[in-house]
C-alpha cells in the first residue's frame, strides 16, 4: 500500500517564544524547530503498516527549504522518499488543505496519514479540510490502526472514550498521541537517508489559485502565572473566587 | 638566549616545520593509507545535525533517567549499553558489512558529547567498547577476523574492552611486563592489565566478550584477541571505589599461562605500535569529547540555576562574580569544542589529540566547579548533577593518557619539529 505522511515543521515544544517586533509573528531567531509530533507518531504508524502490509511511505512538507531537514529526519526513520512544496509565507488551514489534496491527486496514495493537529498554531482543520477536498472518507485522532483489505479500522479517542469506525480507502486517517512511539532514527538510517530522493518543488509551479482566508492580526504571550495563596478555609476560597478573581 | 621566536621571518627557523619531516618514523605516511574513518570526509553538516538531535532524543528518554542511580550504585546497566546497538552506535565507525554504521570522527565525538552530557560514566564504556575495542578492530585485524568479531560487537551481543595498562605500568607502556611466547599453535600469556574499563561485565566477575590486549613477545609487544573461554584467563577484581565514571567497570585482568590460538594474533607479531598508532587518534578525541559533553551539561545547569535562584532580592545572575562563572566557563567550552571538532574534522594528529584532550580535559572539571560554585550547597549534592560530572572530569586528566603524558608528547614533537606553523597554514 502506498502511503503519504504530511510532516509540518514547528518550534520546539520546550522552547522559550518570543513575539517579533511586527507583533504579528513568531520570532524564529535562534528557535530549535522540530517536526510536529503528531506527524512523527503518523510516520511511525506509517511504517509499521508498510512492515506489515509492503509498499511506500512517501513524506510530504510545506514550508521554508529547511523541511528539508524534517522530511529527512523522516527518511532516517525509513521513510522511502520525501516531497516538500517551497514556500516562504506560511499557509493558513484552507490553503495547507488545497496544496496536499493536490499533491494527494498526484500520487495517489491509498492513506493520507497526518497528526491530528500541528503543536504550533493547533488548528486541528487540516486534515479534514483534505479529507473533504479529496471527496474520502476519514478517521481522526487514532489509539489504534488496522488495515484488512481495502479498509482502515481505527478505534480512535473521542471525547466520552474510545469509538471504532472502519473506512474505505484511499482515506484520511490522524494520529492521536498515544498510538505509538516513534522510533529513533537510527544511524545506519542516517546515512541511507542521503540518498533517498527528495522532490523540491516551489508552490508556484503547482498551478494551483491558492486562497489564504486567515490573516494573524496579532500574537499575545499567554499571561504570566502568578504563585498560588494558600487560604485558611473554604469560606474565604469561595468568598475570593467571588469577590476577588471574580469567576463564581 | 634563545632567540626570539616567531618575531623573526619565518626562513630563520631550522627545517621546515611542516608534516613532510615528521619526527616519528613510526608515523611514516606509507602507514596512512589504511581503510580508516580518518579519511572519511563523506558526512554532510546536516546528517551532522540529525545524528546530534536523534542522540538528545535518545539521552533524554532513555539514558538521564538512571544517571544517578547507576552512579550510586556503581553499576554498569548492560541492558542499557544494548540500548545503544538499536540505533547502530555500538559499531559507529565499523564498516557496514560487518554491521557498523560508518560514520566519521565528528559523528563519533558528537556521540560521545552527547552521552556524556547525561552520563559521562556509561559513555566511558561506550568509549572502551565502540572505539577501543571496535574500531581498533575494524581498522587493524585481517578480514576474517573482522567477519568474526565485528558483526556481534556491533550488534551488541558482545561486549569489547581494550587492556593496555598493568598495576605497575601506564603512562611507560613500553615497559609493559605481560608477555607472550608461541608454543606450537598457541601463544602462552602471563601477566596483569589493570584498569580495564569494561573487563568485567557484572557482579559474578563475567569477563568481557572481546579483550583486545596488548603483551610483549620479546622486546616488541603483539596485539591479540582473546575470548572468555580461553584457559588461563580470569577477572582478578571488579575495582570498586572509584571516584567518577561509576557507571563504568573496571577490572583488573589476570594471564596464568593462558593459551590463545595463532589465528588471535592481529597482525603480525611486533605489530602494537602501528596498531596504537592507527587508532589512537579517534581513543583521544573522544575522550576529549566526554570533556565537552561534561562541559555543555554543567554550563546548562549554572545558566539554569543562575536565573532562578534569588538572592538579595534578585536572580543571583545579576551579580557579577556568577556572570563571571557563566561568561568563562562558556568562553573555555567553545575554544574546546572549536579545537575538538576541528580535529575530528581535518586536522587528526597525534599532535592534535594529545591537544584536544590537554585543553579540553581541565576545561570539563573547571566549568563542573563554576557549576558547583553557582549552585551553593546545592552545587555539593548528586541531585543537582554537577557534583557528578565533577567527579567525572577528573578522570578524564587520566585516563587514555595523564595530562603530564600529554604535555610530554607535544613538547617532544614541537621540538624535534623546530617550530609550529599551523595557525599560519590554516589561514
Ligand atoms: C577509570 C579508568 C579507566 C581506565 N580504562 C582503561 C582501559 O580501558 N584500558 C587501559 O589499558 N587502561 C585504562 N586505564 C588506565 C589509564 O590509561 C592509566 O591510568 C593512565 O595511562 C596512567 O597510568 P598509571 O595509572 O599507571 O599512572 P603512572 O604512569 O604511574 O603515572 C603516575 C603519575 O606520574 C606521572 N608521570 C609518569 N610518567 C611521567 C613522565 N615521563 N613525565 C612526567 N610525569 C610522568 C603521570 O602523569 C602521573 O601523574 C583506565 C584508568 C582509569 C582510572
Amino acid at each position: 500500500m502506498k502511503i503519504l505522511v504530511t510532516i509540518k515543521r514547528v518550534t520546539d515544544y520546550e522552547a522559550k517564544l518570543q513575539i517579533d517586533s511586527s507583533g504579528n509573528k513568531i520570532k524564529l531567531d535562534g528557535v530549535n524547530m522540530i517536526a510536529n509530533p503528531f506527524d512523527e507518531i503518523a510516520v511511525e504508524e506509517a511504517l509499521r503498516l508498510k512492515e506489515k502490509h509492503d509498499g511506500e511511505v512517501c513524506v510530504l512538507s510545506i514550508g521554508t527549504a529547511d523541511a528539508t531537514q524534517q522530511i529527512r529526519a523522516a527518511m532516517a526513520m525509513g521513510a522511502d522518499r520525501g516531497i516538500l512544496v517551497k514556500t516562504d509565507n506560511p499557509l493558513d488551514c484552507t490553503a495547507l488543505s488545497q496544496v496536499i489534496a493536490h499533491v494527494a491527486g498526484e500520487e495517489k496514495p491509498d492513506l493520507v496519514f497526518m497528526g491530528k493537529q500541528a503543536i504550533d498554531d493547533d488548528s486541528h482543520q487540516v486534515a479534514e479540510m483534505v479529507a473533504e477536498r479529496m471527496g474520502a472518507p476519514q478517521a481522526t485522532q487514532a489509539y489504534k490502526v488496522s488495515v484488512e483489505g481495502d479498509w482502515v479500522t481505527v478505534v480512535r479517542e473521542a471525547d466520552g472514550g474510545l469509538e471504532t469506525v472502519s473506512v474505505k480507502m484511499p482515506c484520511v486517517v490522524t494520529s492521536d498521541l498515544r498510538l505509538n512511539e516513534p522510533r529513533y532514527a537510527s544511524l545506519p538510517g542516517i546515512m541511507k537517508a542521503k540518498k533517498k530522493p527528495l522532490d523540491e518543488r516551489e508552490l508556484s509551479t503547482l498551478g494551483l489559485s491558492i486562497k489564504q482566508s486567515m490573516t494573524i492580526q496579532k500574537l499575545e504571550l499567554p499571561p504570566t502565572k502568578t504563585t498560588g495563596e494558600m487560604v485558611p478555609d473554604v469560606q474565604t476560597l469561595v468568598s475570593k473566587l467571588h469577590d476577588v478573581e471574580k469567576v463564581l | 638566549m634563545p632567540a626570539k621566536a616567531g618575531i623573526h621571518p619565518r626562513v630563520v627557523m631550522p627545517a621546515k616545520a611542516g608534516i613532510q619531516n615528521r619526527p616519528q618514523d613510526i608515523l611514516d605516511t606509507s602507514l596512512r593509507w589504511y581503510d580508516n574513518i580518518l579519511e572519511r570526509f563523506g558526512m554532510s553538516s546536516a546528517e551532522h545535525r540529525l545524528l546530534r538531535q536523534t542522540l538528545q532524543n535518545f539521552v533524554a528518554k532513555e539514558i538521564e533517567p538512571g544517571a544517578l542511580e547507576r552512579d550510586q550504585k556503581e553499576h554498569f546497566d548492560l541492558n542499557l549499553f544494548r540500548k545503544l546497538a538499536d540505533l547502530g552506535l555500538l559499531g559507529i565507525t565499523a564498516p557496514e558489512i560487518y554491521g557498523g554504521s560508518e560514520m566519521d570522527a565528528v559523528a563519533a565525538v558528537i556521540t560521545h558529547e552527547e552521552l556524556a552530557y547525561s552520563d559521562p560514566g556509561l559513555c566511558l564504556a561506550y568509549l572502551a567498547h565502540a572505539m577501543l575495542c571496535v574500531n581498533n578492530l575494524a581498522v587493524n585485524a585481517s578480514e576474517s577476523q573482522k567477519k568474526t568479531y565485528l558483526p556481534k560487537l556491533c550488534s551488541g551481543e558482545w561486549v569489547g574492552c581494550m587492556a593496555m595498562s598493568e598495576p605497575d605500568v601506564g603512562t611507560d607502556i613500553l615497559g609493559m611486563k605481560t608477555s607472550a611466547k608461541r608454543i606450537d599453535n598457541h601463544y602462552v600469556i602471563n601477566g596483569r592489565k589493570m584498569w580495564i574499563t569494561n573487563g568485567v561485565l557484572d557482579a559474578s566477575g563475567k569477563p568481557a566478550d572481546i579483550t583486545y590486549l596488548y603483551a610483549k613477545t620479546g622486546e616488541q609487544i603483539s596485539t591479540f584477541i582473546v575470548t572468555p573461554d580461553c584457559e588461563g584467563f580470569s577477572v582478578g577484581q571488579k575495582i570498586m571505589g572509584k571516584t567518577g565514571m561509576r557507571a563504568s567497570s573496571t577490572a583488573e585482568l589476570v594471564f596464568e599461562n593462558a593459551k590463545v590460538p595463532v589465528e588471535n594474533l592481529v597482525g603480525e607479531e611486533g605489530d602494537s605500535i602501528k596498531h596504537m598508532m592507527r587508532n589512537l587518534e579517534i581513543e583521544r578525541v573522544t575522550l576529549a569529547a566526554i570533556g565537552l559533553g561534561i562541559g555543555k551539561r554543567c554550563l546548562d545547569i549554572m545558566i539554569g540555576y543562575a536565573n532562578e535562584r534569588k538572592a538579595f532580592g534578585k536572580p543571583i545572575a545579576a551579580f557579577g562574580q556568577i556572570q563571571q562563572h557563566i561568561a568563562n566557563s562558556y568562553a573555555e567550552y567553545q575554544a574546546a569544542s572549536a579545537y575538538v571538532y576541528q580535529t575530528a574534522q581535518s586536522d587528526m594528529s597525534r599532535l592534535n589529540s594529545d591537544g584536544v584532550k590537554l585543553i579540553a580535559a581541565p576545561m570539563a572539571k573547571k566549568v563542573a566547579d563554576s557549576a558547583m560554585q553557582v549552585l551553593g550547597g546545592n552545587g555539593y549534592v548528586s541531585e543537582y548533577v554537577a557534583e557528578r560530572l565533577w567527579r567525572d572530569a577528573k578522570l578524564l586528566e587520566i585516563g587514555g593518557g595523564t595530562l603530564e603524558a600529554h604535555q610530554k608528547n607535544i613538547s617532544a614533537d614541537l621540538l624535534k619539529r623546530g617550530g609550529f606553523e599551523s595557525c599560519g597554514d590554516r589561514f
